[in-house]
């Protein structure tokens, strides 16, 4: 879950706690305050009427009066010090429509005469007030509510943008070029040391990957010069005409194992050479040209397996590539489609504008996608005669342009698609 | 013909000795910048063999003394980099080859005996081995004075072979020096037995001596002892 969302949950559940208290509070002091008032009105009223009743029943008349809000009579029961105010419940108003009312009683004694004062006052206008009033503070508060969560929102995106500049820096630099990476000064502290933070490591690692890269093409290369030694050794003890027949076998063997082991130093001589960008050029090469020449090459393998070569050469794929690296590509490629087919199969080629095409058929089972492009993958068959740096070279030289490559098995079929 | 060996790695430089003196050219041995230098201003060779990367300096500048000296010598590099730059600066310098190790003696032969002949524009041009007679500028071969037709492949097989005449070719060898160093990509080089028996059988059918044997299965060897 993003930090935002979460930041803006745990906001939300706060907001509605509190804006949920506050309503309930402000409505009950609402309510209460209104009822005080039309309480106080009751009061008002009645002490009118008992001003009234003083003045005018100076004589010795009894005064009556009943109207449905109020009802004035004499009574024998003794007067009272103060007046009750209560709830009297749902009555009907003018259009008789039931509505609540409020009702004020109280005996007052005026002269010898006590009077029985009942004053009824609907609640119609106070509900009318209290719905209003709820429904202001719902607005007010869904507002207030709403532009909390876009300013939060707006505020942590302004914040957190330091940090996922931070992010997406990371994200899209590789290895090659992490030099060229630099987490700039922001005005947060936290983000500044971690930018700080990430500067180092990428430094580290960028000389960590720099000395790595460095010390496995010296290795390589550095292995090339004892590798010659032993060859040429090799080469002149097998002249020797007192040697047994095993072993002279024994030497061959060597000398084959040892014609691997160069091969497979050139390969990750070859691998760290495309990583270090020593191949980088603008040069436009013709794919074609490079596979009609591996054709060519090949054609001896080619028809010591009896293939049926399938070649759609019409138009032709214009990469940007070293000349080296377009070698080696196709030499793979077509080193392996040759190699680990069968005899009597079949092989095809085709090139468009856009792409390139090789199938085989093969007796081996489809390259798991996960293992198809790494290093020293290989099947047992080819041991003897691969370096299993192959595809990988393919990898690496495809992945050094802005071409793609991938690969599928169907059946005894398999098939890389090389496109732009 | 005289032929000077710069190579700083002692091992290897007695092995190019030993085979060169085997092949019976005059080898004189440099294992420093220094003395290369020495030996190339005060004398005369045929052929330089030199290494890039020396105690002392760079093979490269042995390679631009050479051409300042306005030596005939011919030039092959050996380098531990395959790197096409380096081809590049070698050849543009004045080498005539560039070879990177691991080489198979046989081809620094091979290529060494293609450069003489390249330089010896006064000499005969022709490889004469007994009855066989091959004129690499037109890549005709006659036996006993009669043209022999051969594929472009067998002919390179056969100058290879003379060239190394009396020396085990590993199939591998033999590979790397007609179809070049990319074809062992594939990893199979048992096809070549094919052209090794096409070539054999025109020898023979032409009159020619057996010189061409298979040694253990593993290796051939062109010789008449």
């Amino acid at each position: 879950m993003k930090l935002l969302t979460k930041t803006t949950i745990y906001f939300l559940a706060a907001m509605v706690a509190l804006l949920g208290f506050t309503g309930v509070y402000l409505f009950i002091r609402f309510n209460e305050g209104l009822n005080e008032r039309s309480d106080k009105e009751m009061l008002y009223e009645e002490l009118q009427w008992v001003n009234y009743l003083q003045s005018a029943t100076s004589v010795n008349a009894t005064f009556r009066l009943h109207s449905r809000d109020i009802s004035i009579y004499p009574t024998d029961a003794p007067a009272e010090s103060l007046a009750s105010v209560s709830d009297a419940g749902q009555l009907p108003n003018e259009s008789g429509i039931m509505v609540p009312y409020r009702q004020l009683r109280q005996i007052v004694g005026i002269g010898q005469v006590n009077y029985q004062i009942d004053i009824k006052k609907s609640q119609e206008q106070k509900l009318a007030l209290v719905r209003d009033f709820t429904r202001i503070i719902l607005v007010v508060f869904a507002g207030l509510f709403l532009a909390t969560l876009i300013f939060n929102w707006a505020i942590s995106r302004r914040l957190w943008r330091p940090f996922r500049q931070s992010l997406q820096k990371i994200r899209s630099t590789d290895l090659q070029k992490m030099q060229t990476v630099h987490f700039n000064e922001t005005n947060t502290t936290e983000f500044n040391e971690l930018n700080a933070t990430l500067n180092l490591m990428t430094g580290k690692i960028y000389n960590d990957f720099l000395s790595m890269k460095e010390f496995t093409e010296n290795a390589a290369h550095e292995m090339q010069t004892p590798i010659a030694v032993i060859q040429s050794k090799l080469e002149i003890l097998l002249q020797d005409n007192n040697l047994r027949e095993d072993q002279m076998a024994s030497l061959i063997q060597v000398t084959e194992a040892l014609t691997r082991l160069s091969r497979l130093n050139q390969d990750l001589l070859l691998l760290a050479k495309i990583e270090n960008n020593q191949y980088a050029t603008t040069v436009h090469i013709s794919l074609r040209d490079v596979i009609r020449k591996y054709l060519v090459l090949f054609s001896e393998l080619i028809r010591e397996k009896h293939l049926n070569v399938t070649i759609e050469l019409e138009d032709d794929l214009i990469v940007t590539m070293h000349e080296s690296l377009a070698d080696s590509l196709i030499s793979n490629l077509l080193g392996n489609a040759i190699k680990h087919n069968f005899d009597g199969g079949s092989l095809s080629l085709k090139t468009t504008t856009e792409s390139f095409e090789i199938s085989n058929t093969s007796r081996r089972e489809a390259i798991p996608k996960n293992r198809l492009f790494s290093r020293f993958h290989m099947n047992t068959a080819s041991r003897s005669s691969s370096t299993g740096l192959g595809l990988a070279i393919v990898k690496k030289i495809i992945d050094s342009t802005n071409l793609r490559i991938r690969y599928h098995a169907l059946g005894e079929v398999h098939t890389f698609y090389i496109e732009k | 013909m005289k032929i000077l060996i710069v190579e700083d790695e002692k091992s290897l430089r007695e092995s190019i000795k030993k085979y060169l003196d085997y092949q019976g050219y005059v080898c004189e041995v440099a294992d420093d910048y220094a003395s290369a230098r020495e030996k190339v201003l005060s004398f005369s060779y045929d052929c330089v063999v030199v290494d890039i990367g020396l105690p002392g300096g760079s093979g490269f500048d042995i390679v631009a003394e050479l051409k300042n000296t306005v030596s005939k010598s011919g030039i092959i590099i050996i380098s531990a980099k395959n790197a096409l730059d380096d081809k590049i600066r070698g050849l543009e310098l004045g080498s005539d080859d560039y070879l990177t190790k691991p080489f198979h003696l046989s081809e620094l032969n091979a290529r060494i005996q293609a450069i003489l002949r390249r330089r010896n524009f006064g000499g005969d041009k022709v490889i004469i081995f007994n009855e066989i007679k091959l004129w690499p500028d037109s890549r005709r071969v006659t036996i006993k004075e009669k043209p022999v037709e051969l594929t472009e492949k067998e002919y390179n097989l056969l100058e290879y072979l003379i060239a190394s005449k009396g020396w085990l070719l590993t199939k591998a060898a033999i590979a790397e020096h007609i179809w070049g160093d990319e074809y062992l990509q594939a990893g199979e080089y048992d096809f070549i037995y094919s052209h090794i028996k096409n070539l054999r059988k025109k020898l023979l059918d032409a009159g020619c001596g057996d010189y061409l044997k298979t040694i253990y299965g593993s290796g051939y060897r062109f010789s008449d002892v």
